[in-house]
């Protein structure tokens, strides 16, 4: 530390440049709730507006108001919530003005320990220490008192749900009915936000529920081009202005640049862009890279992409063909060939067991033979992985024999093919039997 | 620390709030659901009904129970509060003997039984478990008290008072016909056929016949209602109510939903405020119709036409096994086959099966499908949540580009 503060702005040593640029870098990548500041500004700029306007009233004018924000997972809902309200918070009036209120559907997941919460974020007066003091009924009668003796003079309450759809399955939905009763009548000034990944939302609430709701959504969607997502990628590794090392800097992002016109990384980038457009994803695709990156390894090279588009995309069954044993790998190819034959009908144990048998007898010449309970172990084996599954309709609370339960494979004929392709020294015997499928 | 000693509240803004200023923020204000007029426009006929009952029972001195029913917004609630300060008014002028009013509200109860502690601690102040306090005031009812004033009690959301014993609803019926009780319920729930459907039959005779539907509004009543919030003030083109009223009488009749509309109508119009002319801005048909397409549009189609292209061409993959099977569900194993033949048909490269579980449970997540949990893996079943044709035509203009 003391010697980079002491080299100053000029040129720091190697290894310090590397350790800031990965500092930057990771803090960018690893974090989820960053902002990105470049992604659709214009498709973002009228969500942000109707948001800032309705919470702005709230304070300022003392409306109440509720809205939704529907988007789904990694549009930026929570990103765009929270930098609406740091640009409100730089006012001081707004400070003083609002209280806020956070609940989350996945941690409060009755009404009980939402209200419970929402008395202890308000600082309610039954609240002593962080402990929140009266049943369940005081609580929501003294919460209701509280919000009844509010009127346009009172702070104004923001209340923020997030997972909003699972606030919907809460008993009755009386916490929902309540705030958006507070939020239509004279009381204390409160707007409700929502936010939720769910398009049909507004069909989970109740009627009287829905009737008090004021049909505000706001819609986000992961709209960016494929232009904008290139944007997006060369954002995240461009290092900023304040570096401290200026030709280091102007160094690396040169490298970035090139990067981005580069056909090869264009063309991984597509793929990527073709299955999910959101930021998320991009993110976590650039994690490897980044992290490879030390003064041994300087630059992001062509095959750091290709492994990281490899390992995101791998298919998890093959990955998992490749683990198992060659007797294991038999039972597989017998089953696909029952499943084949039988059209995805339920097999059990015996008809492997006949068709593995089969098998050694006319090609395998005993090579690969085993014994019944070896095979049955094997089998056994491939069921708590879940490669086999009990067909449905079938107990698998272990009624019957267990040599006699009908079962399913959850293989399919590619990934088989895929596998075998890949698994090391596999018996050419096993090869041409799984060819003939 | 007893709770009930202390006071709750919400502390005060250090910070006067602005009042509205502009044209329309005005007619924001009057928009408001939460600004409620004195006297409801189009519920004459209802007010007069609800005022007569109560008024005569009061006069009389006897009890007796009514049932008030209709959709939500269409003023139940609003105009059960509106007789009640008529009536407290005659009550100053002294024209009438005095009440005390009650109200209890379903939706705002932990639990049906709490009413009884509601009612006894609005009535008495007393604090008291529900049994305990269900005990109080059944002996409160049956004694006789010559001194005692008429008790009026509004019970909202009665159909969330339901147990499977009801002895709440039976309770609330039984008292007003005890002689000495002088009690006097209205009860307030949105179906019609609520006490045939929901109620023993000792319950439903108690409730007896006085009943009163509350109509949903229909669109020259909704148009009344804005207009009546809107007097004095220029701030809609007559046709924009209009507009608005007929939407809503066409979907629900909800006067909360056309105040709502309205109200979003002026923002827009605000928005699309030129910046150099100070006033004048009248609310018009876009504004309210672009409110009305914000607040009733189903964003499905937007959200297919957003979705990444690996997750179109699954879409179209369900869509294509229903056409093949002619059933409305298909399993994930059926739809990969039929979307590795998509992606081959469109030289897309085809994507393994774990990023192809990854994109169906993002369609899932959002309920563009409907999809069993991932742990039933090939053999999960995927049903479409939008009907075909709309994906189809989402996916139209999209496949061109």
């Amino acid at each position: 530390m003391s010697k980079r503060k002491s080299t100053g702005s000029a040129a720091m040593s190697e290894g310090a440049c590397y350790s800031e640029l990965q500092r930057v870098l990771r803090e960018r990548v690893y974090k989820i709730s960053a902002p990105c500041d470049v992604a659709g500004e214009n498709d973002l700029d009228k969500p942000r507006r109707h948001l800032l306007d309705l919470i702005q009233r709230c304070s300022s004018m003392g409306e109440s108001n509720s809205a939704l924000i529907i988007g789904p997972r990694g549009a930026g809902k929570t990103m765009l919530l929270s930098s609406v309200l740091a640009e409100l918070k730089e006012n001081r009036d707004f400070r003083d003005n609002v209280l806020e209120v956070h609940l989350n559907g996945l941690l409060q997941t009755d009404d009980r320990i939402a209200l419970k919460e929402i008395t202890r974020q308000l600082q309610l007066e039954n609240v002593v220490g962080n402990r929140v003091f009266g049943s369940f009924a005081d609580n929501l009668a003294f919460l209701l008192e509280a919000l009844k003796k509010g009127s346009r003079d009172s702070q104004a309450v923001l209340f923020v749900l997030e997972e909003f759809d699972l606030f919907a399955h809460h008993k009755n939905q009386t916490l929902l009915y309540n705030l958006f009763d507070v939020a239509q009548s004279q009381q204390a000034p409160i707007t409700v936000i929502g936010l939720t990944c769910r398009l049909d939302v507004i069909e989970l609430l109740e009627k009287r529920v829905k009737s008090r709701f004021s049909h505000r959504q706001i819609h986000l969607f992961n709209s960016l081009t494929f232009d904008q997502y290139l944007r997006v990628f060369r954002s995240l590794l461009v290092l900023p202005a304040e570096f401290r090392d200026k030709k280091f800097c102007g160094k690396w992002n040169k490298h970035v640049e090139s990067l981005s016109d580069d056909p090869g990384v264009t063309s991984i980038l597509r793929k990527l862009y073709d299955t999910s457009k959101d930021i998320r994803t991009l993110k976590m695709f650039l994690m490897l890279p980044v992290a490879r990156i030390c003064p041994s390894h300087p630059r992001l090279e062509m095959s750091d992409f290709v492994e990281a588009h490899k390992i995101l995309t791998a298919d998890s069954k093959s990955n998992t063909l490749h683990g198992l044993s060659v007797l294991e790998l038999c039972l597989v190819v017998a089953m696909r060939r029952l499943s084949d034959v039988f059209v995805n009908q339920p097999f059990n144990f015996q008809m492997v067991y006949n068709e593995y048998q089969k098998f050694v007898q006319t090609r395998s010449y005993a090579v690969q033979s085993f014994d019944r309970p070896v095979v049955l172990k094997a089998f056994e084996h491939l069921q708590q992985m879940e490669l086999v599954r009990a067909a449905e309709g079938a107990g698998i609370g272990g009624r019957g024999q267990k040599e006699f339960r009908p079962m399913l494979l959850m293989i399919d004929k590619s990934q088989l093919m895929q596998a075998i392709q890949k698994y090391p020294a596999c018996p050419t015997e096993v090869k041409h039997w799984a060819n003939t499928l | 620390v007893r709770v009930d000693e202390m006071m709750p509240n919400i502390p005060k803004t250090p910070r006067q709030r602005k009042e509205p200023m502009g044209v329309l923020e005005q007619a924001r204000a009057r928009l408001h659901v939460s600004a409620v007029p004195e006297s409801l426009p189009c519920r004459e006929l209802e007010f007069g009904n609800i005022y007569s009952f109560v008024e005569g029972r009061l006069l009389d001195g006897t009890g007796g129970c009514m049932y008030i029913s209709g959709v939500p917004g269409t003023g139940k609630t609003a105009t059960v509060h509106e007789v009640l300060r008529c009536l407290q008014e005659e009550v100053d002028d002294s024209n009438l003997p005095e009440f005390q009013f009650v109200e209890i509200n379903g939706m705002k109860l932990t639990d049906p039984h709490q009413a009884h502690s509601q009612i006894l601690k609005a009535l008495t102040g007393q604090k008291a478990t529900p049994e305990h306090a269900a005990e109080i005031l059944d002996k409160r009812f049956n004694t006789p008290a010559p001194r005692r004033e008429s008790t009026v009690l509004l019970v909202d959301e009665l159909d969330l008072l339901w147990t499977r014993k009801q002895s709440v609803m039976y309770n609330l019926f039984d008292w007003p016909t005890r002689p000495q009780a002088k009690l006097i319920v209205l009860a307030i729930a949105n179906t019609m056929d609520l006490p045939e459907r929901m109620m023993m039959n000792r319950v439903s005779s108690r409730l007896g016949l006085t009943r009163m539907t509350f109509q949903p509004y229909t669109f020259r009543q909704l148009q009344e209602i804005v207009m009546s919030r809107m007097k004095g003030l220029q701030a809609f083109e007559d046709d924009a109510i209009q507009l608005a009223a007929r939407k809503v009488a066409a979907v629900s009749g909800d006067a909360r939903r056309a105040l709502d509309i309205c109200r979003r109508a002026t923002e827009l119009a605000e928005l699309a405020k030129t910046p150099g002319r100070k006033s004048a801005a009248l609310v018009n048909m876009t504004h309210v119709d672009t409110a009305v397409q914000e607040m009733f549009s189903s964003p499905k189609i937007m959200a297919i036409r957003h979705a990444s292209l690996q997750e179109q061409l699954f879409l179209k993959a369900v869509v294509a096994e229903f056409r093949r099977s002619g059933l409305e569900e298909a399993t994930f194993l059926q739809v990969s086959q039929q979307h590795e033949c998509l992606c081959r048909l469109d030289g897309v490269s085809v994507p393994t099966m774990s990023q192809l579980s990854g994109v169906c449970s993002t369609l899932g997540a959002s309920r563009l499908l409907l999809v069993e949990a991932g742990k039933s893996d090939l053999s999960q079943r995927v049903r479409l949540n939008v009907s075909q044709d709309d994906v189809m035509y989402a996916l139209r203009d999209t496949s061109q580009s």
